[in-house]
């Protein structure tokens, strides 16, 4: 996409608080979009009319008055009526939570509440007009680890320690999993044996079913929270929807075996320093 | 010791006496928990002229410690909380339960409609009709309003601004009604169309004939309705659109200026109009900053009305002022730390004398405060008030030396910016030319980017945030009062004298470009006969256009 995204910053209805709507604007401008803000007092027509002349590609609507809930599904509606429902509606201002669900299944693709960041907003903005080239992620830096299932980590080491030759970094028990691990070194990734402490680990049950062997690939990311985010929102099967606690003071998280053909990948990420 | 001030510290010991006859104060004997005895002031060991010349004693030029001899020694100040939803019918059930509950003056919230001036009715009211306040199209709402409120017993603060005149007036028409004459009301009517433009939004017409049917309100109250506030020069919502505490306080105070000069300008005579000119400011969470700028506020505008206008009535110098807790500074996120704010915002607006306080309940960034919210907020107030002992002395913090150094300071920065003002030719000029807006504008995002970046902590929603069910229970508007409130309107226009009406409404019209004609008894007629706001508006309208801002 080489045309910068347009965007229709818009106040329906009566209410003059335009703080938010404003700051938003300059807020989308400096993330290389091009911003139209509509000024007070719009009516749904009048904005749906500015969103087609514009050409905009996405419409921000924004009310503290209370009138969202006839306003917003009324610029979706007539939206509708003039052949343009592909532009995307999104909104923000005083909005209870339970007046989100409605509006979201009524045609708004999402409402942003006090607070949300507008780092957040403008992400959204980019992954929902142009989703293959926005992800603003980087992609992950290297292999963090892999993952081995061993029935008995001081039976499988002298393999690696002695044959491979390479050297054990430490060992330690994850309790939360259920399992001890050992970390061997191998250039700038590691090797991790893992071995289950009890019956009903996870790796305990891996073995009994497909029995000993490769077992994960961990990626080391920076940025697993809104990583893990994104990938949600983006129907990515995972096995953790939050980080958890890893071994060396790692934040960690799985996605699901049916994301990768198969393959069963960790996030992994240590903390800054280690 | 100075003469000068041995003088003036007996001269306010009189004027405090002269007080105390009239509004006793609240004990014989102040003290603290453990017995210390509390003096009425306390002042420097050491005194230089320099005391008497930027502080003085409560009551006294340039009023830096107070516009009265005993403040909260005698009276506190009024709690008045802001209200209004719906129907007249409900809120006046609010009202009544708020005087229940101990609330002493009442402050009315309409609907958007109604404060732009349209009827419920109107196109370009749908979806906001009893939203944000309560709906008002004809005299008849607002008798249903004050039904069983007495108006010589209450004073009524109205947040209403360019259909001020004719709210003003639909009050006046209720009292007579009641049996109270003009001259009883007490109240204040917000009024401040500059500040509409350059943050709040609910304008109509453009700023000159705007400023010319506030001087017609200055001139009919001055005569008519002489215990009424005029106008309450706002700089509440300038600071919620993002301004800083010396840019709220600057603006606020050249809007001010811009009111005096048009007044003199129509022809009257300073100390006829200023002693009724009253001033809304924002306490936000800084709370030293805060104190601070209610101190330096007063002596701004006591030297400004002296030395620049000339005004001669001491009652000219005094800034009175209204404080609002910050609604922008309230958090969606854990809304229960919201009561801790508003009442650390609501102690700085004590702790710099204001005159009446409005707290804000705690799910004001959801919603509209329920019952209980409101509650809560209002007890804040009496916590304040009969806990703390922060009453029991006059301007507690006055010789701190940093609140004294940053009253000096927003003294100096907000002299600077009126300056600049007056370069641009006046905070109307200013407004047209949207320098108020763009500086506005500039604090307020650098203030989102200094909470995104980390370097500001908004407790609970860019740091300590806990994972919470947001479920608290919300007031909702009843979505049928917008067709209810249609009905009666199109009820009242089926019965009342429709020849009544247009010809009132045709006079104002006449009199629309007629200077030397007052509006204010045209207007006064028209709502008697019925003449709803949005026709009496739509009329004016057509004869001034409308402001479109940008």
């Amino acid at each position: 996409m080489n045309r910068k995204i347009r965007v229709l910053i818009a106040k329906p209805g009566l209410d003059g608080h335009d703080r938010g709507a404003l700051v938003i604007a300059q807020a989308l401008r400096d993330h290389g979009m091009e911003v139209i803000y509509t000024g007070l007092r719009q009516s749904p027509g009048q904005i749906v009319q500015a969103a087609i002349q514009e050409d905009v590609d996405v419409i921000g609507l924004s009310s503290l008055s209370g009138a969202h809930n006839s306003l917003f599904p009324k610029v979706v509606e007539l939206l509708k009526e003039n052949q343009a429902e592909d532009i995307p509606v999104i909104g923000g201002g005083v909005i209870p939570y339970e007046d989100i669900p409605p509006l979201e299944n009524g045609g708004v693709n999402k409402i942003f509440t006090p607070g949300s960041p507008t780092e957040e907003i403008a992400k959204y903005i980019k992954r929902l007009i142009d989703p293959e080239a926005s992800s603003s992620l980087e992609p992950p830096e290297k292999i963090a680890h892999i993952g081995i299932a061993v029935s008995n980590i001081e039976h499988a080491l002298p393999f690696y320690t002695n044959t491979l030759g390479l050297r054990l970094q430490n060992v330690e028990e994850v309790e939360s999993e259920g399992v001890k691990v050992a970390f061997i070194q191998l250039g700038e990734t590691q090797l991790e044996l893992l071995e289950p402490t009890h019956e009903d680990s996870p790796i305990a049950k891996y073995i009994a079913k497909r029995g000993e062997g490769i077992h994960h690939i961990a990626l080391e990311v920076k940025d697993i929270h809104e990583r893990l985010r994104q990938y949600k929102e983006d129907g990515i099967d995972l096995i953790h929807e939050e980080a958890k606690a890893g071994a060396h003071n790692s934040q960690v998280a799985f996605l699901h075996p049916k994301a990768a053909n198969g393959v069963l990948f960790e996030l992994c990420q240590h903390e800054e320093g280690e | 010791m100075s003469s000068t001030f041995h003088d003036k510290k007996e001269q306010w010991k009189k004027e405090a006496d002269k007080v105390t006859e009239r509004f006793p104060e609240r004990k014989d004997t102040f003290e603290t928990s453990s017995h210390i005895e509390i003096d009425r002031l306390y002042t420097p060991e050491k005194i230089d002229e320099e005391y008497v010349e930027k502080s003085g004693f409560p009551g006294q030029f340039p009023y830096t410690r107070g516009i009265q001899p005993t403040m909260y020694r005698s009276r506190y100040w009024t709690m008045r909380q802001y209200a209004g939803f719906g129907s007249a019918k409900e809120t006046n059930e609010r009202f009544r339960y708020l005087l229940e509950q101990g609330q002493t003056g009442l402050s009315v919230a309409f609907d958007l409609p109604t404060q732009i001036g349209y009827d419920s009715d109107d196109p370009m009211a749908e979806g906001e009709v009893g939203k944000v306040g309560v709906a008002i199209d004809s005299l008849a709402d607002m008798e249903t309003l004050f039904d069983q409120i007495p108006l010589d017993k209450v004073s009524t603060s109205m947040t209403i601004n360019a259909p001020a005149s004719v709210l003003l007036c639909m009050y006046i028409a209720v009292g007579e009604k009641q049996g109270v004459s003009k001259d009883k009301l007490t109240g204040t009517i917000q009024n401040d169309i500059l500040k509409e433009y350059i943050a709040r939004g609910t304008y109509i017409y453009p700023p000159k004939p705007s400023m010319r049917i506030i001087t017609d309100i200055f001139s009919y109250c001055y005569e008519e309705v002489p215990r009424f506030n005029t106008i309450s020069i706002s700089g509440y919502h300038i600071r919620e659109a993002g301004a800083t505490a010396v840019q709220e306080l600057a603006f606020t105070i050249a809007n001010g200026m811009a009111y005096v000069d048009a007044a003199l300008k129509s022809g009257l005579e300073v100390d006829q109009f200023a002693p009724r000119l009253a001033f809304f400011f924002n306490a936000h969470n800084q709370f030293f900053e805060e104190v601070a700028k209610f101190r330096a506020a007063r002596r701004i505008w006591a030297k400004i009305m002296k030395d620049h206008y000339k005004a001669e009535n001491p009652k000219s110098w005094k800034l009175r002022f209204h404080t609002q807790t910050g609604g922008s500074t309230l958090t969606a996120q854990q809304p229960d730390n919201n009561i801790v704010r508003v009442a650390i915002q609501a102690l700085s607006a004590v702790m710099g004398g204001t005159q009446s306080l409005h707290t804000n309940s705690r799910d004001e960034a959801l919603a509209l405060p329920t019952e209980e919210s409101a509650r809560i907020a209002l007890r804040t107030q009496q916590i304040i008030a009969n806990e703390s002992g922060v009453a029991d002395t006059v301007d507690p913090l006055g010789g701190s030396y940093y609140v004294e150094h940053l009253t000096d300071k927003m003294e100096e920065e907000v002299n600077q910016y009126l300056e600049q003002i007056r370069d641009l030719g006046g905070a109307v000029q200013a407004v047209e030319e949207g320098f108020m807006q763009r500086e506005i504008h500039h604090a307020a995002y650098e203030a989102q980017k200094n909470i995104e970046n980390g370097d500001d902590i908004i407790v609970g929603m860019n740091q300590f945030q806990i994972d919470e069910e947001v479920n608290p229970e919300l007031l909702r508007v009843d979505e049928t009062l917008e067709k209810n409130q249609i009905q009666k309107t199109e009820d009242i226009r089926n019965t009342r004298d429709q020849a009544k009406v247009e010809q009132a409404l045709d006079q104002i019209k006449q009199a629309s470009h007629d200077e030397h004609t007052n509006l204010m008894p045209l207007i006064l007629e028209a709502v008697k006969a019925y003449a709803t706001v949005g026709e009496i508006c739509n009329v004016l309208r057509k004869e001034y256009g409308e402001y479109t801002g940008m």
